[in-house]
């Protein structure tokens, strides 16, 4: 079985591709539009350059290798949703090429990162065919894999280390990506267009998947066509076309001139999963929780940074998961480092989170409870040693320090707690 | 001769008070004649008087580039070019009339062909017809025009006017209706070289909305060198041919260096041209789908195949042979052979015509032909008809600037001569032409405007 994706991703620019328009989603149809990106005559395009260096950034981390000059074709089709009825892309000369992505089990080849503009979108209301231009000329890029996915689980662990790579530039594509299908279990290969967020995109190849086995079982081959993902029905259908190979008549785009890329200062952004795999390897982290907890969380990550080494990663770990509980894992760390500060078996509550952000002692009044019980436990523990305490304020100080130590609490607040206990009397 | 040209001219007389109330009157009535207008305002503003080729866009004025599908187009926008010259106080005054799109060599391809003011029988050339007419019309005035394999000088020689094509991206296209993007230029037309390098300052130099409009400096690296490339003059009628040579016996009279070299390349360049301006104009030519401006089919319960085709019904003959050649040579399966040989070819010929223009101007007759009578062209078989831009097409497929100046007239009509020099050295032209000028008086046979 052979899976290839082509994955179209809008990139979070303020403005469009080729003109000054804003991305932003509005409720009126057809707002943020201008002669550029409905495609009036005597319009130009010219390139968004932040653009072009959030796509460069994507190619980095994917991996490519990138182009220092690029440039742009225009494939030309029919559709009403392309004001100019050719898009401009890119080819040969494609930002990104030859990267990987590596999952669990193997390595999946990218073959091109290409920037593009998005169509506008077509709405089907009432019999009526309707179009809206604001997202006409949005920027996209296209990630384009060779056929290295062999199972429904690879393209699962592929999209889940793809989303999550994405995530680290600033784009979520859990539910807005793009993709067509490529999956092929005989000799012909079978596209599926089309078909919109990582669910949906899994949904299709199972069923395409079935699909093709069950025509190979009864001693056939799937022929060679392009499908389409019913969203509804849970089912891929025939697009029903005259097969042929697709023919775009490319040529440059000239109204672009090669650009040169070598300028555009990068995000060298993370993998987040080789992040988990190096974080837990130098500090005892578990590497499959860690990479959980940070995949599509940025301000997770970034906690966990900034202790790692100093605590114990168990609480660390248990104090992130608990503050993403409260959805407060966008703290300071100043504040994480108060919060760490209560131990790994305590359950975090709201005052403490509320403390620990206006920077107050969150010790005396939360964690008494937890101190006392912890003390009463050494107690039973160490019955001999509280008898010589008795006598002996060294013994006593000695007795406060292993405590504090052992359950990462505050030496002091320990000391009076142990006080008001009478506990040394 | 003016020694000044006509914008100091025009600027140092006293006008009457309703000067360009009748200047429009007169336009008017003579564009029922002569067809150089596709549009007329109804009220003029003051100042030097220009016009505007029919595939410039003018704000809120109908641009149809002479084509039926672009009826109706209101552009929301003024060009660059158009832009820049309103806010120096030119005065707006009309669309001139062209072929459908830039795709003709006698302004034929349209719906009333301009006539040429030196016999109406006979064609303005193209196609920027309307262009070269209304400046052989009108006394005071510049045309902004354009051009994609000649259609600035060629019409410029057929009517005895100055044309110059400047190098590709001097000028900023942003407003233009695109034929061939890497090939189309915005230029000028006027009746003295002068004016057309006092607009010109005007309209050069980078724009923001046109990415392949750049601000290099504008040379004037003059050369007392001509040469003559024997391809350019080989197949010209005799008439010309004759006539051209007692062109270079002046200009050696006056000091010139004359030269003879043989370019073989020229000979691949029509079909070069052809090749990469029609694979361009067929996907330019995409966008006229008949429902967001211009002509639009009404009926919405066609789907939209057949809606489509109905639309682009309205494409002229030759629009619609230049979509169909032009889709040919971009298809997968010839792209190699055709496209990007093309491509290959166009960077070979830059390569050798550069190695003769770094120090000397290369000088031929503009058109191989006098104006043909309009009954005449319309016999021509299209090869026929593309191969009549054969020495218009090197300078112009390769971005270099050069001028058609008029230089003699036979029979009564003016032939022109094309002189051509480095990218950027624009200016050196005008020094060109301008010393030819100062030995030379231009024949107009009409003064509308005149004081």
């Amino acid at each position: 079985m052979k899976i290839g994706l082509e994955v179209h991703v809008a990139l979070p620019t303020r403005t469009k591709l080729f003109c000054a328009c804003s991305t932003e989603e509005t409720e009126e149809p057809n707002e943020n539009v201008c002669p550029t990106c409905m495609g009036f005559p005597g319009s130009k395009p010219v390139l968004n350059r932040e653009a072009v260096r959030i796509a460069k950034s994507i190619a980095f981390v994917l991996g490519c290798k990138i182009r220092e000059k690029i440039s742009f074709v225009r494939k030309v089709y029919f559709y009403p949703d392309l004001p100019k009825n050719f898009q401009i892309s890119q080819l040969d000369a494609s930002i990104g090429y030859d990267g990987e992505v590596s999952i669990k089990t193997k390595k999946i080849r990218i073959r091109r990162v290409q920037i593009e503009e998005d169509p506008a979108k077509i709405l089907r209301e009432k019999g009526m065919t309707l179009l809206d231009f604001n997202r006409s000329g949005v920027p996209l890029v296209e990630i384009v894999t060779e056929p290295d996915i062999t199972s429904e689980q690879e393209l699962r662990m592929f999209m889940h280390e793809l989303r999550s790579i994405l995530y680290y530039q600033g784009v979520d594509i859990d539910r807005e990506v793009k993709a067509d299908l490529n999956i092929s279990l005989g000799k012909e290969r079978v596209e599926v267009k089309n078909v919109t967020g990582i669910k949906n995109l899994i949904d299709a190849a199972r069923y395409e998947i079935d699909r093709q086995k069950r025509i190979i079982d009864q001693g056939r081959e799937p022929i060679k066509e392009t499908r389409f993902y019913d969203e509804d029905e849970k089912i891929t259908k025939s697009a029903r076309e005259k097969e042929a190979d697709e023919e775009y008549g490319y040529i440059y785009e000239t109204d672009l001139t090669d650009y040169d890329t070598s300028g555009l200062v990068i995000d060298r952004g993370i993998i987040p999963s080789k992040e988990a795999k190096e974080l837990s390897e130098k500090y005892g982290f578990d590497e499959q929780v860690l990479d959980e907890l940070i995949s599509l969380d940025r301000d997770a990550y970034r906690l966990i940074v900034s202790a790692a080494g100093r605590y114990d990663p168990q609480i660390i770990v248990s104090v992130v998961e608990q503050l993403k509980k409260f959805g407060e894992q966008s703290i300071s760390e100043a504040a994480f480092e108060a919060l760490l500060g209560v131990g790994k078996e305590v359950s975090l509550t709201r005052e403490m989170i509320d403390k620990a952000k206006k920077g107050e002692s969150i010790e005396t009044s939360v964690n008494k409870e937890n101190i006392e019980e912890k003390v009463r436990k050494y107690m039973q523990d160490n019955k001999a040693l509280f008898e010589k305490a008795r006598k002996d304020t060294k013994v006593q100080n000695f007795i406060i320090g292993e405590i504090s130590r052992k359950y990462r609490f505050n030496p002091k607040q320990v000391s009076e707690i142990i006080k008001n206990m009478n506990l040394f009397k | 001769m003016e020694e000044e040209g006509y914008i100091a001219d025009f600027n140092g007389i006293e006008k009457p008070g309703d000067y360009f109330h009748r200047l429009r009157d007169e336009i008017q009535n003579y564009n029922e004649k002569f067809h150089a207008f596709n549009f007329i305002p109804e009220k003029l503003e003051e100042g030097f008087p220009f016009s505007v080729k029919d595939n410039i866009c003018v704000k809120g004025v109908e641009t149809t580039a002479s084509s039926r599908i672009l009826s109706g187009y209101l552009p929301p926008f003024d060009a660059t070019v158009v832009r820049r010259v309103k806010e120096k106080g030119f005065s707006f005054i009309g669309k001139t009339n062209m072929d459908e799109f830039g795709f003709g060599s006698f302004g034929i391809n349209t719906d009333i062909s301009a006539r040429n003011p030196f016999d109406e029988d006979r064609v303005a050339g193209g196609s920027s017809s309307g262009a070269a007419v209304a400046t052989a019309l009108i006394k005071y005035h510049i045309a902004i025009a354009e051009s994609t394999g000649g259609s600035i000088s060629n019409p410029a020689s057929f009517c005895g006017v100055v044309g110059f094509t400047p190098t590709y991206g001097a000028v900023s296209r942003y407003g233009l209706i695109d034929y061939a993007n890497s090939l189309d230029k915005i230029g000028l037309m006027a009746r003295s070289v002068k004016d057309i390098e006092f607009v010109f300052d005007i309209m050069k130099g980078k724009d923001e909305h046109d990415s392949t409009s750049v601000d290099r400096k504008i040379e004037n690296k003059k050369s007392r060198k001509i040469t003559v490339i024997d391809e350019m003059i080989s197949g010209v009628d005799e008439d010309i041919r004759k006539s051209f040579d007692s062109l270079l016996g002046k200009l050696e009279a006056q000091g010139y260096k004359i030269s003879h070299t043989s370019l073989k390349e020229i000979g691949i360049s029509g079909p070069v041209y052809y090749i990469i301006s029609m694979a361009e104009a067929s996907t330019n030519l995409a966008k006229f789908s008949g429902f967001k401006y211009g002509l639009k089919v009404e009926d919405f319960s066609l789907d939209y195949n057949t809606f489509f085709t109905n639309a682009r019904d309205a494409f002229g003959e030759e629009a619609k042979r230049r979509i169909i050649l032009g889709t040919f040579v971009r298809a997968a399966s010839v792209r190699a052979r055709y496209y990007q040989k093309a491509l290959s070819l166009r960077a070979l010929l830059i390569r050798k015509m550069r190695e003769i223009l770094k120090d000397s101007y290369i000088l031929s007759p503009t058109m191989p032909i006098k104006a043909p009578k309009i009954k005449d062209v319309e016999k021509l078989t299209p090869v026929q008809n593309y191969m009549l831009d054969i020495l218009t097409i090197p300078p112009n497929l390769c971005g270099f600037p050069h001028i058609s100046f008029p230089y003699d007239y036979i029979d009564g009509l003016p032939i022109g001569a094309q002189v051509i020099t480095d990218h950027f050295n624009d200016k050196a032209l005008f020094s060109f032409v301008e010393d030819w000028e100062n030995n030379f008086t231009y024949k107009f046979k009409y003064n509308l405007g005149e004081i």
